[in-house]
């Protein structure tokens, strides 16, 4: 019942009530902050990725096997997203690579919030060293993390062969929002019924511009291909 | 479950909202989600209506989503079309064949491609 005029409507507008037209992204405080983080990396002078799997597709292992391939080279930090423990942190700082690791204590994705605070703690631990590249490495999950810009300036999905070829199919979202799709673990095919012809052609039904590359960290196949990405990204 | 934060995050900007124009009660919040958001209707809905309770000023508020069907572009014809999602138990043989589900309605080809319907929006508040 409407308190103001004691009618009996329960879907009542009362009389008072004003409407106001908002039409604003849900997404916009987040928004907001992703941007403001993508102006701090490019006035650090470096290009971050935003690196999105499921849990074990291997994106710490591609870092570390990237960290080798270019560290003389390229300056590289990297921010570690995981629910709980320093071990992925732990993993990237044994290779001699500033790295912060953000527990989110629960939550299923990165926010661009976090991310600004992981940006403050990597320049703390960098010491004044200038990075040209820095990875976040999201939380291992295929769906929530597609919803947030972290502030990143290219956003690559590890997709990686005992997952199966259907993945792209079946997380339309995050494989929509992808700049780069790494199909990982190659050198396990032969073992796997993964089809690779069938992962490139829905994920390019679902964003027929997408890059697609395959990659093994283990025997190297496919490796030259993704470092030519990553130096294709660095400012020159 | 990034729904839960999404809902957060609506909720403070209604907060914000509700200050700016001096409003003590929110009584109506419209909101779209579009069909590729990756936010599940359901959870969203469930996240909001536990966090609206704990301000006074959300906590009566009614929440009227609106979920646009999702459109898509057939890579063989050019062709768009709105195809509804199947509802759970809803016979949906003519739409879902196969695991890439749905078929182009003008030449039957299976390459749909999603078109648009990423969008998060705060539509509209009544407040009084």
């Amino acid at each position: 019942m409407c308190d103001t005029c004691g009618c009996q409507l329960h879907d009542h507008h009362h009389h008072d009530a004003r409407v106001v037209d908002v039409n604003r992204s849900l997404l916009e405080a987040n928004q907001r902050q992703a941007e403001a983080n993508r102006r701090h990396i490019e006035e650090m002078g470096a290009v971050a990725i935003n690196l999105i799997s499921s849990p074990g597709s291997g994106k710490t292992t591609l870092l570390e096997r990237t960290i080798d391939a270019l560290k003389d080279t390229v300056s590289i930090g990297v921010i570690e997203g995981d629910i709980e423990t320093e071990r992925d942190a732990d993993r990237i700082r044994a290779k001699g690579v500033p790295a912060v690791q953000l527990t989110t204590g629960g939550a299923c994705h990165l926010d661009a919030p976090m991310v600004h605070g992981g940006l403050h703690v990597l320049e703390h631990f960098g010491r004044g060293r200038k990075f040209d590249l820095i990875f976040i490495e999201n939380v291992g999950n295929l769906v929530c993390p597609a919803t947030f810009d972290l502030g990143e300036h290219r956003r690559v999905i590890l997709l990686s062969v005992p997952e199966g070829s259907d993945k792209p199919a079946k997380y339309p979202a995050t494989f929509r929002s992808a700049d780069l799709v790494l199909i990982t673990k190659t050198d396990l095919l032969p073992h796997f019924d993964f089809n690779l012809d069938e992962a490139r052609r829905e994920a390019l039904t679902l964003k027929p511009d997408l890059a697609i590359l395959s990659l093994s960290a283990t025997t190297g196949e496919g490796f030259t291909a993704w470092l030519d990405y990553l130096h294709g990204l660095l400012p020159r | 479950m990034h729904e839960l934060s999404l809902a957060h995050s609506l909720i403070d900007q209604i907060l914000d909202l509700a200050a700016e124009h001096r409003a003590s009660r929110v009584l109506r919040v419209r909101v779209t989600l579009g069909p590729f958001s990756g936010v599940v209707r359901d959870s969203f809905e469930f996240g909001f209506n536990v966090l609206k309770k704990e301000q006074p000023q959300t906590a009566e508020a009614l929440l009227d989503l609106d979920t646009p069907d999702p459109t898509y572009v057939c890579l063989d014809c050019a062709r768009v079309s709105v195809i509804p999602f199947a509802l759970p138990g809803e016979s949906a043989e003519l739409l879902s064949p196969g695991p890439f589900p749905k078929k182009c309605p003008w030449c039957g080809g299976r390459q749909l491609s999603p078109k648009g319907g990423t969008e998060l929006i705060l539509n509209q508040l009544e407040m009084e």
